[in-house]
């Protein structure tokens, strides 16, 4: 548990760089070019899908350019070897630093919600305080799972900026973000319910609306049992890295 | 002197190419990028059917097929730092050539890539978005959409040679600037959606009067009008490749005078 909180904490330290908070600079701009459409069509009260989007956008892009890139740029730097030598677990520091990558791009949210407001004066409402608090905590929780095993394939990958580059806006549709999963293809649907962002990104609208948000718990259930299988994927990708790294001499890449 | 910068030009192309090849495999580009392409066109395109309305869909699906040129161009931004951390810089102002020269032809792969992406976007969704185009006339659109390329590769170029200072900005600053084009240049919007000291600002920016040109175009307005924004659109690409030259030129003079062209990073 030390392990895990040291990482936390080294996490905050080096996310100060411009290029690891690049998600929540592009923020507001996504969010403008999104609410832009709504207003412009007259439908200011879908302005809060548009929030909602930029927010997936910033905090899939954090997942991916960031969290997922913890073990390679440890190879890089060639702190792996030391890393894996040590007696806290390499899981932990993962785990540490990925939730602090999360909780940080959540900070979008405010941002986005604070930007439709200023320039276009449209404030969304939520009206499920709950059902919206748990939603954003499951969220975290399985965004974290996913994060591990982005960590893990990207290092497997032998072009991991070609797969981070192509897992953007395939997401960003399947989460349901802008316009929900109840209206895109049928044949997509099937899809984007095995993506934990489509079911989070339904609660959140559900809990700005003021009819009850049905099935609130199960449906959080599954975000949070679909961040645990990634989690769990990700976890034996970093195992297999780990023991081929140690069979094949590559530790050191750097 | 002419064929000596063609003869430089011609070897920063084939680095161009060369770097394309090392970034991707014909599997990677069609299956990975390509195919991501398309999902970004039609994430925005599947707004209107969120709207209900076939007007806004076809909109959006133009706007955001042809800010895809803008988009890959604009990758001139981060790959103009790639040249100077290889540490050549130094033997570029060196040279008897001028630096611009090379950087000029150097990633211009990104032009054949937003052209050629963004104009496929078009042709694979418009039947599925219903753009009620005929083939030929989107056809016509594509030497447009290569000017929008070439328009967004020259401010790129411009920004690129300031950023080479501050070469950790690199991918930031070409994001954020891509991004100001896809907010105010009438992609999602129309421009006069927004206040007019904006508009104001756009019409100098690329994108703005080709986008019109295409969507003209495409709509089978009269040629002379579609011209008028061609035309417009080409005195942007002239005037920030006059930009571009102008902060290459400053980046070797201030870099001889305070000795910061150094050998990488």
């Amino acid at each position: 548990m030390r392990t895990f909180f040291a990482a936390v904490v080294f996490q905050a330290l080096v996310l100060r760089r411009l290029a690891d908070l690049h998600a929540l600079i592009t923020a507001p701009l996504f969010t403008l070019a999104l609410v832009s459409i709504m207003v412009a069509a007259g439908r200011a009260d879908l302005a809060a899908h548009a929030v909602l989007a930029a927010t997936v956008i910033a905090v899939w892009n954090m997942a991916l350019l960031v969290s997922g890139e913890v073990v390679s740029g440890e190879r890089e730097n060639g702190s792996l070897e030391a890393l894996v030598a040590a007696p806290g677990s390499l899981t932990a520091v993962v785990v540490g630093r990925t939730v602090t990558t999360t909780v940080v791009s959540l900070l979008s949210l405010g941002e986005s919600a604070l930007v439709a407001w200023l320039v276009f004066g449209v404030r969304p409402q939520v009206h499920h305080v709950g059902v919206f608090a748990c939603t954003l905590a499951a969220t975290v929780v399985a965004m974290v799972g996913t994060a591990t095993a982005f960590a893990g394939l990207f290092v497997l990958a032998r072009s991991a900026r070609t797969f981070q580059n192509s897992l953007s806006y395939p997401f960003y549709l399947l989460s349901g973000a802008v316009v929900p999963v109840a209206l895109l293809p049928e044949w997509v649907q099937p899809l984007a319910r095995v993506v934990f962002l489509s079911w989070t990104t339904d609660l959140i609208r559900d809990s700005l609306g003021q009819a009850p948000v049905p099935d609130a718990a199960a449906r959080i259930a599954v975000v949070l049992g679909l961040g645990v299988a990634a989690h769990v994927a990700g976890l034996y990708a970093l195992s297999r890295i780990v023991n081929r790294v140690r069979a094949d001499g590559t530790m050191g890449f750097a | 002197m002419i064929r000596d910068h063609a003869r430089v030009m011609r070897g920063a192309l084939v680095s161009a190419l060369a770097d394309f090849r090392t970034i991707y495999t014909w599997r990677t580009w069609g299956f990975a990028w390509l195919a991501r392409i398309i999902v970004q066109v039609a994430f925005f395109a599947i707004i209107g059917r969120l709207l209900d309305s076939p007007e806004k869909t076809r909109f959006l699906l133009v706007g955001n097929a042809v800010f895809i040129a803008v988009m890959v161009s604009m990758l001139v931004c981060a790959s103009t730092s790639w040249e100077r951390q290889t540490g050549t810089l130094p033997l570029l102002i060196a040279s008897p050539s001028h630096p611009f020269v090379v950087f000029a032809g150097r990633s211009a792969q990104w032009i054949v890539d937003g052209t050629v992406c963004s104009s496929v976007s078009l042709l694979v969704l418009g039947p599925l978005f219903g753009l009620g185009v005929p083939l030929s006339r989107v056809l016509t659109a594509v030497p447009v959409i290569l000017l929008i390329s070439v328009s967004a590769y020259c401010f790129g170029l411009a920004l690129a040679g300031l950023v080479l200072r501050k070469m950790e900005l690199r991918n930031l600053v070409g994001n954020l600037a891509g991004l100001s084009l896809m907010v105010f240049c009438g992609v999602q919007v129309p421009t006069s959606f927004w206040p007019e000291p904006v508009q104001a600002v756009t019409s100098v920016l690329p994108l703005t009067h080709g986008l019109h040109a295409v969507r003209d175009l495409l709509a089978g307005a009269a040629a002379d009008r579609v011209l008028v924004s061609v035309g417009w659109e080409l005195c942007v690409l002239v005037g920030w490749l006059l930009v571009a030259a102008s902060t290459f030129r400053w980046l070797a003079e201030s870099g001889r005078a305070d000795g910061s062209i150094e050998y990488g990073e």
